[in-house]
């Protein structure tokens, strides 16, 4: 049942630091309990982060991981019963939550429209820029993440990272309008992460503010100029092929896309 | 572009539509170009990593060649916009060899694919500089900085359509008029006087 992997004791990777042990670690046996269960699956994932940003996938195993959140093998696979895969995937789902979390903060707080644009974007931008798995993978594994940002792939992102932008928008403007400048904006934020410009770090406020400033909220006039005047059918498109626009119902087959989606890079593409 | 090298691409890019990246070797471009191997070694020193990246952008650049062609006697810079848009999203949906590796073997394509687009994106730039120069960028608008943006948001449309129907001219018209062009050029924004022009056509 249990994949072996390699158990390989790398020197190396033995002396780089842990997490402290964890105190609820001793006492596995009733690890049952939610709120253990929860505790752990964090630590499990902190210190899959860690082996990512240090080694990638390839040469990340189940043991690594163990001695790096300073649980047993048992716990690990207690947490997740798929090993190293469901791992993985387990961290992608969860940095999307954090990002998106973070986000919320930023997009809830803003008084005003502008300082919603600038705050998420600054906000997405920084965490993608800092994030040091995401680092290591694209600069070591960049087949890893550059799936996730093309063609229908990037399309799914675009939706999953719009419809969760849109609702805290749609304070200024109508929800189809949100819609489409939370789509706007993420490509934006993925545009920059990917292909960084020195004239253009979207990190910085000021920059971003420019950016927003002379861009896009006039696009965002227009955009509602034009939904005054023409009846345009902008309900989400149903499927990454977008082969079906008149889906009358919005947002309803959306929540299965929402795994794999951070998988946004900074630069190793420039 | 030499023709030896350039039928050794032409020859290599029919084996990838046939076998794939993965399965495409040396010997088999060679065949196909009908030249020995070491016309193959000659003109790709780097063998078979370095046919394939070639090749990459070699049907890069032939797939931008057919999209300048299709954008030359556009009147407007909004009419270069939809009409480049346009037929970048159909050349995307209906390349079929594209679609194939993608679906096949995209972690062989995309690294390749992703250093094009830096290029692409250059180029896309510089395209615009003239049409930008000539209509004018609205007050407080860097055109280097203006350009840039401009294609990175037309790269990010060619490749992910998102909420937008690009084979819809309507709607076209109006991404053109709104999320690109609106803080770029003078009169394109609601009120100015490009407005009610832009609606008209749009319509």
């Amino acid at each position: 049942m249990v994949p072996e992997g390699a158990t390989g004791t790398d020197p190396d990777r033995a002396a780089a630091g842990h997490l402290p042990a964890d105190p609820g670690a001793g006492a596995e046996t009733g690890s049952g309990r939610p709120d253990q269960t929860a505790r752990h699956r964090v630590r499990i994932i902190d210190a899959t982060l860690a082996c990512l940003a240090r080694h990638g996938t390839v040469k990340t195993t189940v043991d690594d991981i163990a001695r790096q959140a300073g649980v047993s093998r048992a716990t690990v696979y207690r947490v997740f019963p798929g090993g190293r895969d469901e791992m993985l995937a387990a961290v992608v789902d969860t940095e999307m939550a954090r990002l998106f979390s973070a986000l919320g903060v930023r997009l809830g707080e803003a008084v005003d429209l502008t300082e919603a644009l600038v705050g998420g974007i600054v906000e997405a931008s920084t965490r993608i820029r800092g994030h040091q798995a995401l680092a290591y993978l694209v600069e070591h594994e960049p087949e890893m993440v550059l799936g996730h940002l093309a063609f229908d792939e990037s399309d799914r992102l675009l939706t999953t990272a719009s419809l969760f932008a849109a609702p805290f928008l749609a304070r200024w403007m109508s929800p189809m309008e949100a819609g489409r400048v939370a789509e706007w904006a993420t490509r934006i934020v993925l545009s920059y992460a990917i292909a960084p410009s020195t004239h253009m770090d979207l990190t910085d406020p000021a920059r971003a503010t420019h950016l927003v400033e002379t861009f896009v909220l006039p696009g965002i006039g227009a955009l509602h100029d034009s939904e005054c005047t023409a009846t345009i059918d902008i309900t989400p498109f149903e499927s990454p092929g977008h082969t079906d626009q008149t889906d009358p119902t919005p947002q309803a087959d959306h929540t299965d896309h929402t795994d794999h989606t951070d998988h946004t890079d900074q630069g190793a593409m420039s | 572009m030499d023709d030896t090298r350039q039928r050794i691409l032409e020859a290599t890019y029919a084996c990838v539509a046939r076998w794939g990246l993965a399965k495409t070797t040396v010997e088999d471009a060679a065949r196909e170009a009908n030249v020995s191997r070491a016309t193959v070694y000659r003109n790709f020193p780097g063998g078979r990593d370095e046919l394939l990246e070639a090749v990459v952008a070699w049907a890069t650049l032939e797939f931008f060649a057919r999209l300048y062609e299709r954008v030359q006697g556009a009147e407007s810079l909004e009419e270069v916009m939809e009409r480049g848009i346009m037929f970048a999203h159909r050349s995307i949906v209906e390349h079929e060899v594209l679609q194939r590796v993608m679906q096949t073997e995209p972690e062989k394509l995309l690294p390749a694919l992703t250093v094009e687009s830096n290029r692409v994106r250059r180029g896309i730039a510089e395209f615009l500089v003239p049409f930008l120069e000539q209509r004018g960028v609205a007050a407080g608008v860097d055109l280097k900085e203006a350009a840039d943006f401009l294609a990175r948001m037309v790269l990010s449309y060619m490749s992910a359509p998102g909420r937008w129907d690009l084979d819809d001219p309507v709607q076209v018209a109006q991404l053109v008029r709104s999320e690109l062009l609106a803080g770029v050029v003078s009169g394109a924004g609601p009120g100015g006087p490009g407005g009610p022009e832009a609606r008209g056509s749009a319509r």
